[in-house]
């Protein structure tokens, strides 16, 4: 290691950027996940998601910028990272003329601090057949196992890339349902992207919107609900008022009706509105995260 | 206990309430211990820290205490809290109830009429 780095953050990204060609993928992504915390990054198809991921794990070179994995640099020691470190990729990566036993042979292979009892455990919970060929297994059953061969030697970090997307109700439920026993378990950190924005509100602690390869927010779930919030104004005339509030993530003019979402609600910024010239009647409108996501993708195409 | 990831309001908050009101039904009376945070986190399917927040929100306000190593407890008080916190968010949706009659410009009887009706369909069931 060359530089010394706090050991308090299970990850840590600086300026990361990513080009293909002329088109950027991640551009200038800066954040830093504490350690025991799950952190779920959300953003729309092509916002950089998996480039991401892929960086996170060091599978992708960046072309810009430092990724730093409890303490050490991804790309300095890539080995002594990927020993801590556990994958779920987005496309599914075990051969599949494999028998689930050799699977797991395999990777058992891999791993220092392999535990036979955690695996079993696993496969035991998700009913997975040891003598089963992975050709044989439904998608659910082989992300499933993806998960199994990612937690069995007991990483302190879990990334998991859009591990649900294309999953029955039922079979999401019980990945679900293994995620969370191993959080439960191990305390580890967990990094995932997805496009559910009800996995966000089940699994995560914090959140970060990407759009465009850049990262628009990074916050606390709560934080995020209380302070984004969105106005409802009747303009007297059909005309914004002289001052408008500062964090404007979304607006709308229609008629006389003024929406506007903003990023830094208080009780005090609707009375600032509200006291203004040409502004009659306004109300607040709470927000899910859904609604919420949506007004930061759609501000962020208005004004780019 | 259900769970709205749809909603605005955070899902510690929607935990903590759940608890409240189980409290104030006596589905838990005082001295009794509460669910695990394992057991919580996977019944109610979200993270363990999640729920962990919802506890310290409920201990925070006296409802539940903790023993160490024991688990989580309810409070001696903890039914006559929950009681006085449903009243307060009773409170407060016929607040909202009363403003958007308001906004409508309906008058204090037409608001009373609309509350009476709700109480005798209640009443009925």
């Amino acid at each position: 290691m060359t530089t010394q780095v706090d050991d308090n953050w299970a990850i840590e990204l600086m300026g990361l950027t990513k080009q293909f060609g002329r088109a950027t993928a991640v551009d200038d992504l800066s954040l830093r996940v504490p350690r025991g915390s799950t952190f779920g990054l959300i953003g729309p198809n092509g916002a950089g998601k998996t480039t991401t991921m892929k960086m996170l794990m060091g599978i992708l070179r960046p072309t810009a910028g430092a990724v730093t994995v409890l303490g050490t640099d991804v790309f300095a020691e890539p080995l002594v990272v990927k020993q801590r470190v556990g994958y779920v990729p987005e496309s599914h990566n075990v051969d599949r003329w494999m028998h689930i036993h050799e699977a797991v042979g395999f990777c058992r292979s891999l791993y220092q601090s392999w535990n036979d009892q955690t695996c079993r455990q696993m496969l035991d919970l998700f009913e997975l057949d040891p003598d089963k060929k992975v050709k044989q297994l439904s998608k659910g059953m082989q992300v499933k196992l993806s998960l199994v061969l990612a937690v069995s030697h007991e990483p302190e970090v879990l990334l998991l890339d859009e591990p649900m997307a294309g999953l029955d109700p039922l079979a999401r439920e019980e990945f679900l349902d293994g995620v969370l026993r191993t959080i439960c378990e191990r305390g580890q950190t967990v990094i995932f992207s997805t496009h559910s924005l009800d996995d966000v509100q089940r699994l995560a602690d914090t959140v970060g919107i990407l759009y465009g390869g850049r990262l628009l927010v990074h916050r606390n779930i709560e934080e995020l609900l209380a302070t984004t919030k969105r106005i409802r104004a009747t303009l007297t005339d059909g005309h914004l008022p002289g001052r408008l509030p500062e964090e404007i993530i979304w607006q709308r003019v229609q008629g006389r009706e003024w929406l506007v979402t903003i990023g830094d609600f208080t009780p005090e910024k609707v009375r600032q509105i509200q006291d203004q010239e040409g502004v009659d009647h306004v109300e607040v409108i709470d927000l899910g995260l859904e609604d919420l996501f949506k007004d930061f993708i759609k501000g962020r195409k208005v004004v780019s | 206990m259900k769970i709205d990831p749809r909603s605005h309001v955070p899902i510690y908050l929607q935990i903590a309430d759940g608890i409240r009101e189980a409290v104030a039904a006596g589905i838990y009376s005082p001295g009794e211990s509460l669910p695990s945070l394992r057991v919580l986190a996977l019944d109610v399917q979200v993270n363990p820290n999640t729920v962990q927040r919802a506890y310290d929100e409920l201990a925070r306000d006296g409802l539940i205490y903790s023993r160490r190593g024991k688990g989580l407890f309810v409070a001696e008080q903890g039914k006559a809290n929950a009681l006085e916190r449903a009243r307060k968010t009773v409170r407060r949706l016929f607040d909202q109830g009363v403003q958007a009659g308001h906004s409508a410009g309906m008058d204090a009887n037409d608001i009373r009429a609309v509350f009476q009706a709700s109480m005798s369909a209640k009443e009925k069931q």
